[in-house]
């Protein structure tokens, strides 16, 4: 199967704390690949490696059969596009502004682009904001722009950092609908979130990240077999609470 | 002072000496015409026109620009009530907490600054023991009502700021324009506006600063005095309380945030002749709130310096000064772009580097737009100095004097931009600027005095040499940029790209 994005022997550190360890992982093309992980275990430092923003100490990163380095960067950057957390929206722009702004940097304004914008805001109820500043938004808005926004610049990879943090319940239904075309179109969905259930029931695929390094990955084919006994919750527990701490550790309340 | 580097603690003690001596002066200045009488005949003697009518003037105009100082930049953000209503949910009483956020406001440093000096320069002219508590509670009253006034129409006031700051500007400005022309030529001035001072004096003692005035020198009655005690003692109970029981409502009752749906022809404008790159990040510089105020501070400067040191004629300070303060507008407007290339849209830069456009062509791009104005208002006023001011030096001395002077701010703040980034904040009612650290404003302002004299002092057979000199820098200082420009994507990448990522 093609690969969308393989990881090879990434390493990342922050002056002496070492943040990603040698991770390899490989993302089928047109999967929706879910990576979850306790907090601190690199999951934002990851994304920021893969979007170029953060270099990376060592290590490969391929995007679509391409190697990420100074030569392929902007044939890359064109097929890519993320939500970071907190997302990334231009504040003294209004939702019109930025998305338009957003898409002609990426040249992906073309002359139905208004219709899209309009029928992609009105679907997640953002409409109203179309000439408000950025600023003003609430962080559920700002979310759903910036999300409408990276769909809008026609990606074939898609990185969600925490995509439905602050998003209500509504919306967050409307967003998984539309992860699930972007995938049906080819497209692939790289999320990482702390909502397991979320995950469990979006993501084909799921890796397990701690401490930087990748401690499971499972397919769709693994997970049946390991669900069969317990959930996608006591199968984190059991990768990543190695301490094996527990409630006994309340036992003064 | 252990963190800066040699040459920032020289230029740092260099500076606080400059601004040691500028204080003293003004100090010395203001004690003489405010605080002496100007009855005595060695005065009279000394300053004919200081009339005691003419003292009242100045005493009356100070006060009211005072005031006018006051109202304009009591900080009223000090309560921070969407802030610090978070401290309710650690079980902080809400009356404890109104209660508690006044007084921190009152205890500001900035307000008893104010409240201070009111009170030693009210104190200075008191008549007798009898208007000191009066004077006092004058004070305190007028505190209570200018935080009132702008706690209530906060609002009102962010939208006339730039007018309330203009209109004080030009008053303080006015006002020493008058001076200056009263010290040129007294008597053909002074004489036919004699008849009309009592009627202006009239006029400024029922001004906020006349009435504050008028309790430390009106010889009350002692039952008038008892009474204006009382009544005042009354109206500031009122006020504060007014105060305490508006913040807590405040905190209490979170605000309604207002959506206004605006869309920005500036921003088409810019986009158009700028490109989308540049364009946006002078949208961005353009609409910064203190940068509105620093370009009305660039126009009245100027404006009301010049004609003064023309008409007033001190040789060659006016000379220096004249061309000094020419050279720093196109300056200071590139200071507003270029000394903090990155604090204004911080973290929406790392969205710039996703887009497949390389990183070193926008930033190219963004440093082109930046010094397009500056360059155009530096050719401008380059002309217009060569063609009216003749008397200021010769073209090419000019000439290569302004490139220079411009060229060496240019490096100046790229310098800044890379090693000096902070986030710029939004705010008017700031004393610190927020968009550059106070250590590169600190060496601005040393760099336009010390270049000022450097580059502009008249040199008479030595000219020719500082020419050469001046020239092959300009050769050199271009050079260095323009290999610098080559670098800005490698520097970004290694001075600011993390500090972005993590300033959240």
């Amino acid at each position: 199967m093609k690969q969308a994005l393989s990881i090879i022997e990434l390493t990342k550190s922050y002056k002496s704390k070492q943040v990603l360890k040698k991770l390899n992982l490989d993302i089928p093309a047109g999967t929706i690949f879910g990576l979850i992980g306790p907090n601190g275990a690199g999951k934002s430092t990851l994304i920021g490696c893969l979007t170029g923003l953060l270099q990376k100490d060592g290590g490969q990163i391929v995007i679509n059969g391409h190697e990420l380095n100074a030569s392929n960067e902007l044939m890359i950057k064109k097929d890519v596009a993320s939500v970071l957390q907190p997302p990334l929206l231009f504040e003294n722009f209004t939702g019109y502004e930025f998305t338009t702004y957003v898409c002609e940097m990426y040249g992906s304004a073309d002359d139905d682009l208004n219709d899209k914008i309009k029928s992609l805001f009105t679907y997640f109820e953002i409409d109203e904001y179309l000439y408000v500043k950025v600023r003003q938004l609430s962080s559920g808005s700002r979310k759903k722009l910036a999300f409408c926004t990276a769909i809008l610049t026609d990606p074939k990879l898609l990185f969600l950092d925490e995509p439905f943090e602050s998003v209500d319940v509504i919306s967050i239904g409307r967003m998984k609908t539309v992860i699930r075309k972007l995938r049906d179109q080819g497209i692939t969905v790289f999320i990482t979130s702390h909502i397991l259930e979320v995950v469990e029931n979006l993501c084909d695929d799921i890796a397990i990240l701690n401490e930087g390094e990748i401690l499971a990955y499972l397919d769709a084919k693994s997970r049946r077999e390991l669900q069969k006994d317990s959930n996608l919750n006591e199968i984190f527990e059991n990768y990543v609470n190695t301490k094996g701490l527990g409630d006994d550790l309340l036992s003064w309340m | 002072m252990a963190r800066l580097t040699k040459l920032q603690a020289a230029l740092l003690i260099g500076y606080t000496l400059f601004l040691l001596s500028m204080f003293v002066n003004i100090m010395g200045t203001a004690v003489v015409v405010v605080f002496l009488d100007s009855t005595t005949a060695q005065l009279e003697m000394d300053l004919p026109w200081l009339t005691p009518e003419m003292h009242h003037l100045i005493l009356l105009t100070f006060a009211n620009v005072f005031w006018i100082i006051h109202f304009s930049f009591t900080n009223t953000r000090l309560i921070n009530i969407e802030e610090n209503r978070k401290l309710l949910a650690f079980a902080y009483p809400s009356r404890n907490l109104a209660w508690h956020l006044n007084l921190m406001s009152l205890y500001h440093p900035v307000n008893m600054i104010y409240n201070f000096t009111w009170i030693v320069f009210l104190g200075l002219q008191i008549n007798s023991g009898i208007n000191i508590p009066v004077l006092v509670c004058a004070v305190i009253l007028n505190y209570g009502l200018i935080y009132s006034v702008k706690q209530r129409f906060l609002k009102l006031m962010e939208r006339r700021f730039r007018l309330i700051v203009g209109s004080g500007l030009f008053i303080f400005f006015g006002v020493i324009l008058v001076i200056a022309a009263i010290t040129k030529d007294p008597e053909a001035i002074l004489g036919p506006l004699a008849i009309q001072l009592s009627e202006v004096l009239n006029v400024l003692y029922w001004m906020p600063g006349g009435i504050l005035y008028g309790a430390a020198t009106y010889n009350f009655e002692p039952y008038t005095a008892g009474l204006m005690f009382v009544l005042m003692i009354a109206c500031i109970y009122s006020v504060f309380l007014d105060h305490y029981v508006q913040t807590r409502k405040g905190l209490l009752n979170p605000s309604f945030r207002k959506v206004n749906k605006n869309v920005s022809s500036l921003w088409l404008f810019l986009k158009r002749w700028l490109g989308p790159n540049a364009g946006k990040y002078l949208y961005y510089v353009a609409i910064h709130p203190y940068n509105k105020l620093q370009l009305i501070a660039i126009l009245i400067i100027p404006i009301v310096y010049i004609p003064i040191l023309l008409f007033m004629d001190f040789g060659v300070i006016t000379q220096i000064l004249v061309l000094t303060m020419l050279a720093a507008i196109p300056v200071a407007l590139l200071a507003m772009g270029m000394a903090n290339m990155f604090g204004y849209e911080h973290r929406e830069i790392l969205l710039h580097l996703q887009f497949p456009i390389s990183l070193k062509q926008q930033l190219q791009e963004r440093f082109l737009g930046i010094i397009t104005i500056p360059i155009i208002i530096f050719f401008v006023i380059t002309v217009l100095e060569i063609i009216y001011l003749p008397q200021l030096g010769t073209e090419f001395g000019i000439y290569i004097a302004n490139t220079f002077f411009f060229l060496c701010f240019m490096l100046f703040f790229m310098w800044s931009s890379f090693y000096q980034y902070q986030t710029a904040r939004y705010s008017t009612f700031s004393y610190k600027h927020p968009i550059v650290p106070q250590k590169v404003t600190f060496t601005i302002s040393a760099m336009i005095f010390v270049l000022g004299y450097g580059v502009f002092v008249p040199l008479e057979s030595a000219q020719t040499y500082r020419l050469w000199f001046m020239g092959s820098l300009i050769g050199v200082i271009c050079l260095y940029l323009m290999i610098n420009i080559e670098l800005l994507a490698g520097a970004f990448k290694k001075k600011i790209l993390l500090k972005l990522w993590s300033d959240y």
